[in-house]
């Protein structure tokens, strides 16, 4: 049977008939699952705001992230420093923090000036907040769409096929879950040097993939012994159609929450990672100021208090947000989607 | 049951292969960072032609082999128990593990006691008034403890205590629960906590909604029917079949509490396994590296085993399907 003839069959008996997408129709789903789960609702605007902070960074920061504020020196003594312009010697005879005009604004506490105070280094703490959005999102983001898409692929080809392939692609499952997944993301950065954001993400979408293969399997599990299935091989579809046009649609519920949830599980894991000080050493990153704002203490705690509190609601969205897309989307998942970070 | 148990067993080793496997060539991608920095070490100025030194470091630490040579020897050293030498100390890799495990086994099984402690009877009661305001009280302390990052909880705790001064906490010395048992529950009660709270509100969720599942079955209402008190019908029926899944999110949390554990043994200066592990990999010292990821590695193959064999153990449909 030619792949026409079967595109025809599946035509008349599979595909309900078109319906046109209306903007409006999308806008009442979107109320009725913020009427029916407010906890979800509540979880969606949590990531909105994040995404809108993300993409509005350069528009909302107040200074340049990386710029050092410096202040008046209480110490500097004007009479000495001009002195020891003519003699360099009383330089040896007066402790050094006399002779500067500013220091760096390291410590200084919520003021108008800097919402958040400074860190360490004098920098703004909030416009390095607002940046440290976008790390969380692309890092977040990234690593789940690379974990969806090999999970999707091997976690269907195991359970459709079976046998070997399955017993073989179980067993490397296996494999990566046994690694604690925090020291197998140590073990793939060593791998190259000077670790980016990039290569952080990779890492935690490969680490994740198991995660993703063992909800995927468990799906096509259950879609292939459904009837359409069997109809499909029986009028001719080879297995990569039946694969792609009738089992991967029907996976596709499962396979969106354990996206929205996994999400969060890899925001933590990266702020886990710049926290113990193996993130991308040039990015800006929740996890690395919780770690920077505990050198403030017991001056300032501001820090690590915005810094973590900002993970908390982000993974807190997504965590909310997929627990309801679970509810309606498939019941029957409740439980099950944990990534294990 | 026996063969079940057979079947079980015999899977996992392949999977111990694999590991050594993935952890031999993890490691072995980048071999030259030791010799460098060791070379650097020794040649603080540089300049001079270091081949030979090279060449001479390589040798003396067995990795001038070509690496189908070495993975073999690696792979007939671990049948052999021999897990290598650290390249700085030239001691066995094991010897440092052991230094490492009294202090990681003390913080995994305390904060295992509060995960438990704190999430199994609050997902019961949460369960018994579901939906008063007990129950979302609790609710949303679980939910916030899955969301929150387990060392911002450390951190903040930490910073409780500096700030209001309420006990010194000896962050050098790190002293063990049988060296000084007072000292020793003042450092590692905080991590204890902020993990166990982390990933015991996992379990407690888990706990809650398998009780409320359990609670609407049949035999639950035969139990009340019967006459029976609520002491009874909640801990002799129900809890004990809420409990089968939780087995394996408590299997999940034990296996995970390593994880958890690199980063509070960073954050509050634990000379544990975790923060050996990191050491070794900052100074690429590949033999140590590679006995810790396999050892850690093991043990959490035969946790998960033995919460495989326990769950077909106490739910007998399991282990006939």
């Amino acid at each position: 049977m030619t792949t026409q003839n079967v595109a025809r069959l599946e035509e008349q008996y599979f595909r309900p008939p078109p319906q046109p997408v209306r903007p409006l129709r999308a806008a009442r789903a979107t109320r009725n699952f913020m009427v029916q789960k407010p906890l979800g609702g509540f979880g969606v605007i949590l990531i909105a705001v994040v995404v809108l902070v993300a993409f509005l960074a350069p528009f909302i920061q107040r200074y340049d992230p990386d710029e050092v504020f410096s202040r008046d020196n209480p110490d500097y003594d004007a009479e000495l420093a001009e002195k020891s312009l003519e003699d360099r010697s009383i330089r040896f005879l007066y402790p050094p923090e006399k002779f500067e005009k500013t220091v760096v604004a390291s410590v200084d506490g919520i003021s108008a000036g800097h919402w958040l105070g400074t860190d360490t280094a004098g920098r703004d703490v909030y416009s390095r907040m607002v940046w440290g959005a976008q790390l969380s999102l692309l890092v977040g983001v990234g690593a789940a769409i690379i974990a969806i898409g090999f999970g999707l692929f091997f976690g269907i080809i195991s359970a459709y096929f079976g046998g070997w392939v399955d017993m073989l692609i179980q067993r490397l499952t296996d494999t990566l879950q046994a690694f604690p997944a925090l020291i197998l993301l140590l073990l793939f950065l060593q791998v190259v040097e000077n670790a980016n954001k990039y290569h952080m993400t990779i890492a935690l979408g490969i680490v994740g993939i198991a995660a993703v293969i063992r909800v995927v399997r468990s799906a096509v599990l259950r879609a292939r012994s459904e009837l359409y299935v069997e109809a499909a091989q029986v009028i001719g579809a080879t297995d990569a159609r039946v694969m792609v046009r009738h089992i991967l649609p029907n996976i596709m519920a499962p396979t969106i929450v354990i996206f929205t949830i996994s999400i969060g599980s890899y925001i933590v894991a990266e702020s886990s990672l710049a926290f113990i000080g193996f993130g991308d050493p040039a990015a800006i990153s929740w996890g690395k100021m919780v770690n920077e704002g505990r050198k403030l203490f017991p001056a300032s705690y501001t820090m690590s208090l915005v810094s973590g509190g900002a993970i908390t609601l982000t993974v807190l969205g997504f965590n909310l947000a997929g627990d309801a897309l679970r509810d309606v989307l498939d019941p029957r998942m409740r439980g099950a989607g944990k990534s294990g970070f | 049951m026996g063969r079940y148990a057979l079947r079980r067993t015999l899977v996992n080793i392949p999977v111990i292969w694999l590991i050594a496997t993935l952890v031999f060539f993890a490691t072995n991608v980048l071999p030259g960072d030791f010799v460098a920095r060791r070379i650097a070490q020794q040649n603080p100025a540089g300049g001079e032609d270091t081949t030979a030194q090279v060449a001479q470091i390589k040798k003396d630490l067995g990795i001038d082999k070509p690496i189908a040579e070495r993975y073999t020897r690696y792979l007939w050293d671990v049948v052999r128990g021999d897990l290598g030498e650290s390249y700085r100390s030239r001691q066995p890799a094991i010897s440092e593990f052991k230094r490492g495990a009294p202090y990681t086994i003390q913080l995994s099984l305390m904060m295992l006691v509060v995960a438990l402690a704190t999430s199994v009877p609050i997902g019961i009661i949460s369960a018994l008034r579901q939906d008063s305001l007990v129950d979302y009280v609790l609710r949303l302390l679980a939910i916030l403890g899955v969301a929150a990052p387990n060392f911002w909880i450390g951190t903040m705790l930490l910073l409780l205590v500096v700030r209001y001064e309420l006990w010194t906490i000896d962050l050098i010395n790190s002293p063990l629960l049988w060296e000084d048992p007072l000292r020793s529950l003042q450092l590692f009660i905080l991590p204890a906590v902020a993990g166990g709270f982390a990933s015991g509100a996992g379990i407690m969720r888990l706990t809650r909604s398998q009780m409320l599942e359990v609670l609407r079955q049949d035999y639950i209402r035969t139990a009340w029917a019967k006459g029976l008190r609520e002491r009874v019908v909640v801990v002799r029926h129900a809890t004990k079949n809420a409990m089968i899944p939780v087995l394996t999110a408590i299997g999940l949390t034990v296996a995970g509490l390593l994880s958890g554990n690199v980063v509070f043994e960073y954050l509050f200066n634990i000379p544990g396994v975790g923060n050996r592990i990191l050491t070794a990999i900052t100074e690429r010292d590949v033999p140590v590296v590679q006995a810790f990821v396999l050892i850690i590695a093991t043990f959490v193959v035969f946790v998960n085993l033995a919460v495989d064999l326990l769950y077909g153990w106490v739910d007998p449909r399991i282990r006939l399907s």
